[in-house]
Order: structure tokens, then C-alpha cells, then sequence
């Protein structure tokens, strides 16, 4: 999912540091001061996410757990994926520097999009919509990352449809390995502490 | 205290995230391609591998002059390589494009070809000149050098190339959790700086 550097034109460059800007300025204005070490922990939890390769299928992916990050955080997932981004990017040159901006809306925007859709269908009392809401976030979530990444590739690459369709095979087995760990997580934490699937702003409402 | 559970939880999760990497000793990465490019003769061979050292099969390859001109493309074969014979004599830039956004890059300057190509036209005059009385001519000598020397040192390149593409280690993963963490003590610290002024304010 790392778009490498010096793939992409400047305009999508350019348009995904103004994206990437405004939803973490977003996320900057609703973090407070119990949510930092949340965000920080997410944040080391998709930094080590990256190193774990699923070898099913025909290329080399890895998870991403942005679905996770989406339904817990909010709009605070892209301060966070940023900060683990460019970790990534200093000390391995994974992705870089000039497509940190593009690459942070590739994966963090699927995350604030999956938590409008199921967060209030996660929160629900556990049952089978729940877990089905759950599995689908984090399925989605993977899903929405690789439509993005093609999308950026469009203007680079032959068609949409080659490169969608080859990025979305390879993360198959990621789509649905991340359904299920979003699924065992939803469940955990709905148990133990469900307050914390109720959004970030307000509790359990 | 309620809060500290929840951080326990995630934490229980990073937890478990570490050890499954570092138990599956740090697989192959999709990250990162490298291509690695030298000059033997008049040919030039190439490797691309992704880092963690899986082979990029099927890779486009194009080769650009100094002027960003297209001069010949390719694609590697079933061991991530592929190989050309040098088409002008100018700075090559050897770009490798992996599908899915991933590229490398490498560049060999003029005067690296210039040596090799120097090299293998020395042997083919050399191969029509005299041997001298004393056995044999000091081009001929430097040739054998140059000769023994491309073949033991071609391990080492090899070996170079692997190294380049290994994956990150345990200590650079598990420091980079660290950064997250310090940063999220200057975050904390900054917000609880603007709290208590503002609290002071209030109090005043």
C-alpha cells in the first residue's frame, strides 16, 4: 500500500499533502488530552502492522489495520497513521517523504469513512449485526485503501481497472484477515471496556 | 483507571503484534524495491528484488540516457533479473517499476562503462599481440588481474546487493515504537502545559 517516491505526478502529490493537512488539523483540533496515549499506541500498532506479511496470495502484502484505527479514533487516525508513516519512511524509506501526504489519505481516509458507516452499528449491544458490522469495517476499511492507491495510479499506469483489480487480489487475504482481527478486537473491547467503541466525543452516546 | 484499562488492552495488542513479527522472523516486505545494477564488458546485468530479498518477477524495466531519453525496455525474468548490452555510451538511469506504486532506481555513470568496456577491448588486442621474450606483456598480466579479480569479486557484489535488500531489523522496529511513544510524551506534555495555564488563568 506504501506508494514509492517518485511514481506519482506533482497535482496528485500535491492534493494529497492539501488532504492529508486538513484531516490532521482535524483530528489535532478533536485530540484531547486522554486521547494522546490512544492515538500513540494505535499509532506503534500500524507502524508494527506494516512488518507482518501475509503470505497468501500473489504478492507481497502486508495489514494494515487502518479499519481498527478508523472505528476507535476517528478522525484522530490521521494524526496518527501520519506519525507512523513517516517513521516508516525515515528510517526504512518505505514510501517517503514527498508521498507521505498521499499515502497517509490512502490509508487513514478509509478509516474515518469506515467509522461513520459502523460505529454506531459496532456499538450496539454484541450480536450478529455487531460482528458483521465489525468484519466489514475491517474489511472495507482495506478495500477503500486499495480503490485509492488505483485511483492515484490512474494517472500513471495503463488502466484503473488492471491496477484496481491487481491491488485488490493481493489483499484479499488482508481484507479478510483484518475483517476477522477487527472482529475479535470489536468483541474484546465490548466486553471489557465498551465505552471506548462509543465514538471519541461522546461517551457511549 | 478506566482509561488505563483501555490502554492496557492496546498494549496487550502491540504486544502480541510484536512477537508475531519478531517470531516470524520479518518475512518479506512490499514496501520497498531495490534494483541493483553492474557492468561487465559491454553488457550490463541487473537484480531487483523487493526488500526482504523477494525476487521481483516479471518487473518493467526501462533504461533512460543522460537526457531522460527512453533507450531500451525490458522486463525481468523469473529471478528478478535481466540483462542488456549497453545501447550508447552515456550515464545510464535504470528504473525498475513493480506494479502497485512500488519503483527503484539505479544509476551507472559514464566512466564505470567506460572501464569495463576499456577492459574488454584491451583483451582483444591483447589477444593479438606478441608475447614478449620474458613470457608475457604487461597488458596481458593486467588482464589476467582484472579477469580473477571480476570473477572472486563477484560474490561480494552478490552479497552487497542482499545486504541492501534486507529488511529492517528487530532494533530499528522496536526504536521506532520508541519515537512514537517519546512523541506522544511531548504531545502530553504541550497539552498539559496549555491545561494548567489555562487553569492558572482561570484561578487568577
Amino acid at each position: 500500500m506504501h506508494i514509492s517516491e517518485g511514481v506519482l505526478s506533482a497535482p496528485v502529490l500535491v492534493t494529497g499533502v492539501v488532504l492529508a493537512a486538513a484531516g490532521v488539523s482535524v483530528g489535532l483540533r478533536k485530540m484531547d488530552y486522554e486521547k494522546i496515549p490512544q492515538v500513540a499506541v494505535l499509532s506503534s500498532a500500524f507502524f508494527v502492522a506494516s512488518f507482518i506479511h501475509v503470505p497468501i496470495g500473489p504478492a507481497n502484502a502486508h495489514l494494515i489495520l487502518n479499519g481498527i484505527s478508523g472505528i476507535l479514533l476517528g478522525w484522530l487516525c490521521f494524526p496518527s497513521i501520519l506519525v507512523a508513516l513517516a517513521l516508516q519512511a525515515i528510517l526504512f524509506q518505505f514510501g517517503g517523504i514527498t508521498v507521505l501526504g498521499i499515502n497517509t489519505v490512502n490509508m487513514a481516509l478509509p478509516g474515518v469513512t469506515c467509522y461513520y458507516l459502523f460505529s454506531r452499528l459496532v456499538k450496539r449491544e454484541r450480536g450478529l449485526l455487531s460482528s458483521a458490522a465489525a468484519f466489514t469495517c475491517g474489511f472495507l476499511a482495506v478495500f477503500l485503501s486499495g480503490i485509492l492507491v488505483a485511483l492515484c495510479l490512474l494517472f500513471t499506469e495503463e488502466s484503473f481497472m488492471s491496477v484496481a483489480k491487481l491491488i485488490l487480489l493481493a489483499h484479499l487475504p488482508v481484507m479478510i484477515i483484518e475483517g476477522i482481527i477487527t472482529l475479535f478486537c470489536v468483541a474484546f473491547l465490548a466486553r471489557v471496556k465498551p465505552e471506548l467503541l462509543g465514538g471519541i466525543y461522546g461517551k457511549g452516546s | 483507571m478506566e482509561k488505563g484499562h483501555s490502554i492496557q488492552i492496546s498494549l496487550v495488542i502491540l504486544l502480541l503484534a510484536s512477537i508475531l513479527v519478531i517470531s516470524s522472523n520479518l518475512p518479506a516486505l512490499a514496501h520497498k524495491v531495490i534494483i541493483f545494477a553492474w557492468v561487465e564488458g559491454d553488457t550490463v546485468f541487473t537484480e531487483s528484488k523487493f526488500a526482504g530479498g523477494k525476487r521481483a518477477v516479471g518487473a518493467k524495466v526501462q533504461v533512460f540516457d543522460k537526457e531522460g531519453k527512453q533507450l531500451l525496455e525490458g522486463k525481468t525474468d523469473n529471478r528478478g533479473e535481466f540483462s542488456f548490452k549497453i545501447p550508447k555510451l552515456t550515464d545510464l538511469r535504470i528504473v525498475l517499476t513493480a506494479g502497485m506504486g512500488h519503483k527503484g532506481e539505479w544509476a551507472i555513470p559514464e566512466s564505470e562503462i567506460l572501464e569495463a568496456r576499456g577492459v574488454s577491448e584491451q583483451k582483444r588486442s591483447g589477444e593479438h599481440s606478441q608475447p614478449t621474450p620474458a613470457g608475457l606483456s604487461k597488458e596481458e598480466i593486467k588482464d589476467l588481474i582484472e579477469d580473477s579479480l571480476d570473477r572472486k569479486l563477484r560474490p561480494i557484489v552478490r552479497m552487497l546487493t542482499e545486504s541492501q535488500s534486507k529488511g529492517p531489523s528487530v532494533n530499528e522496529i522496536v526504536g521506532g515504537i520508541g519515537y512514537i511513544f517519546g512523541l506522544m510524551g511531548v504531545a502530553l506534555y504541550f497539552k498539559n502545559r496549555g491545561k494548567k495555564r489555562h487553569r492558572d488563568n482561570y484561578n487568577d
